[in-house]
């Protein structure tokens, strides 16, 4: 028989303590008797021939973009817009010069830097504001009006305090990546189930433990949810930064290539771009998809 | 087996488990609107290892007093003992809720050991206990699954598993089968019924159904609404195990649901606040179509 080891909190009369418990004897055994067949069979069959058709869904999407660009690029020319080949050759070329690999460094060190700092400074802060109400509430209009406000607009003081380098062009990034990031962690805390705090509370839980174990992993799909905008957004901010500080990276690239009117090589960057957006979003949703299986149906 | 009782602890000042003397509670909805007794001036005590239920109609109060039991709410005038000391939240109470509160993100196995969790039990204790219990409620097998792939039976069974497992010498229960249908809960009526056989505690159930009262308990108090009060205690002396025979056939059963049923109803139709206010002028049959 299993006993719990120390027991901090028993409060018995010695006189009928053993008995007062709702202790299992030796009959205790099995009484669910009355199994109700209901066994998960909501997975399995059905899911994967599904997955299958929508791959092939968007490898056909794929190439009727790519058959319309061409068509495009037949009609204007490729002065205007470049064909999907002339852009391969190009993509080729500009990544044998060396041109694409150094610009990808330094836009990826500016993205990840300035999209993980943003993660470090905005989940902190958020729960914090969630967790200390007034705090938050003492905060919220302020950070009501920091997410609503254009970041570009701080570029120029960015750069009196950070100057044209690197530290400026992830401070752009922290800056636009963070807002979405604080405000869903801070939605998060805020919407937390109040009967599972009840239950935790009457079940002896100290208000960390109810932080920690149901407020905190109540508020992870709204957390992640601002990460995968802050993602965007940290993408954006990362090609914006370039444009207006030191040209370089990827969009020093698009601006270069564009002002030159090299359309080809205009259009790798282009892709390249997307490329990394989906790439971050795939991640993000893997990541999704593994931290909150639970949570398929929501509340229970 | 065998917990450790702290030997040095004072005896209770009566011999009920549960002592409940002159306690009133109310609520306002806003700050301008004026209070409502959820309770006034109840008092009940409640026998160890005796199995109670709360019957009445809606707003008499069977809820609060729960949660005054629990120490999630602290009476506005009176007494509340409970093993001699007033009501006080932890593992000693073990909790089973109409919404089942499963926590999502758990699979159902960390679901049961939540409470010894929180007593910072070790995680291999934990595991055995929630596997016992599990096993114990019928649904060992669904230890990795999460709440949402179970039936609400099932999820209703889990919550029980984790009211037990810290081993409470307490058990309250709010209308825990109500959100059930009418087949799965009288299967989950059985499996308490077969828990109070195999283990020992006071049990506090509050539930809208007559016949559940009497299937269950030892005692039933019937509550009386706006103000909160008891207006009669019942005890029930049908012969054990109930489910081993058609016990709504008894008479005695019949009797005693007949009483409590007529009861409700006269509370519920002369109560000016109740949507069926009255409503006994229209209505031709005494007795209900079914539980």
């Amino acid at each position: 028989m299993m006993a719990v080891k120390a027991r901090p909190q028993a409060r018995k009369s010695p006189e009928k303590g053993p008995k007062r418990s709702f202790r299992d004897d030796e009959q205790a055994g099995t009484v669910g008797a009355q199994e109700l067949a209901h066994t998960n069979s909501m997975q399995g069959a059905g899911a994967r021939p599904l997955r299958i058709s929508i791959g092939a869904w968007r490898v056909v999407v794929g190439l009727l973009l790519i058959a319309i660009w061409t068509i495009v690029a037949y009609y204007f020319g490729d002065n205007f817009i470049p064909s999907p080949i002339e852009t391969a050759r190009a993509a080729v070329r500009i990544t044998a010069d060396g041109a694409i690999p150094s610009a990808l460094g330094s836009t990826l060190i500016v993205f990840l830097a300035g999209y993980i700092l943003s993660i470090i400074v905005a989940i902190p802060l958020g729960l914090f504001m969630g967790g200390f109400r007034i705090f938050g509430a003492a905060l919220e209009p302020y950070m009501d009006a920091l997410s609503a406000m254009p970041r570009v607009s701080f570029i120029p003081l960015i750069i009196i305090f950070l100057g044209l380098g690197y530290e400026a062009k992830i401070c752009v990034v922290f800056l636009g990546a963070m807002m979405p990031i604080l405000i869903n962690t801070y939605t998060g805390v805020l919407n937390s189930d109040a009967d599972l705090i009840e239950m935790a509370r009457a079940s002896g839980a100290s208000e960390m433990q109810i932080f920690r174990m149901i407020m905190l992993p109540g508020a992870l799909p709204y957390i992640i949810a601002g990460m995968r905008v802050g993602a965007g957004l940290a993408l954006i901010n990362t090609v914006v930064a370039e444009l207006y500080t030191a040209v370089q990276g990827l969009g020093g690239l698009l601006s270069v290539y564009g002002n030159t009117f090299r359309m080809a090589p205009y259009f790798v960057v282009v892709i390249l771009l997307a490329i990394i957006g989906l790439a971050t979003m795939r991640t993000l949703k893997a990541l999704e998809r593994r931290m909150t299986r639970g949570y398929a149906r929501g509340r229970v | 087996m065998n917990t450790h009782v702290p030997q040095a602890e004072a005896a209770s000042l009566t011999s009920a488990a549960i002592s409940i003397r002159n306690v009133s509670k109310s609520f306002r909805r806003a700050e301008s609107s004026p209070p409502v007794h959820a309770l006034k001036n109840v008092s009940l005590d409640i026998a160890p290892n005796s199995f109670v239920s709360l019957v009445g109609p809606s707003g008499c109060g069977k809820t609060t007093l729960l949660r005054l039991l629990n120490g999630l709410i602290e009476p506005d005038e009176g007494e509340i003992l409970v093993d001699g000391k007033p009501p006080m939240r932890g593992p000693h109470m073990g909790l089973v809720f109409q919404s089942i509160r499963l926590m999502p993100w758990r699979t159902i196995r960390a679901n049961v050991y939540f409470p010894l969790e929180l007593q910072n039990a070790p995680l291999k204790d934990c595991i055995e206990r929630a596997d016992h219990y599990l096993a114990m409620m019928g649904i060992a097998k669904f230890g990795d699954a999460y709440p949402h792939e179970l039936s609400g039976g099932m999820q209703q069974r889990a919550a029980l598993a984790r009211a037990l497992i810290s081993q409470p010498a307490f058990l309250l229960m709010d209308e825990p089968f109500a959100a059930l249908d009418a087949q799965t809960r009288e299967f989950m009526q059985i499996e308490v019924m077969k828990i109070r056989q195999n283990l020992q505690g006071v049990v506090v159930f509050v539930t809208h159904s007559v016949d559940e009262a009497i299937l269950l308990s030892d005692r039933i108090v019937m509550m009386s609404p706006r103000p909160g009060q008891i207006a009669e205690t019942l005890s029930v002396d049908l012969p054990h195990p109930r489910w081993d025979y058609d016990v709504r056939a008894n008479k005695d059963f019949v009797e005693l649901r007949r009483h409590l049923w007529e009861g409700i109803k006269a509370m519920v139709v002369n109560d000016p606040e109740s949507e069926f206010y009255q409503r006994d002028r229209v209505m031709r049959s005494t007795t209900p179509a079914g539980g």
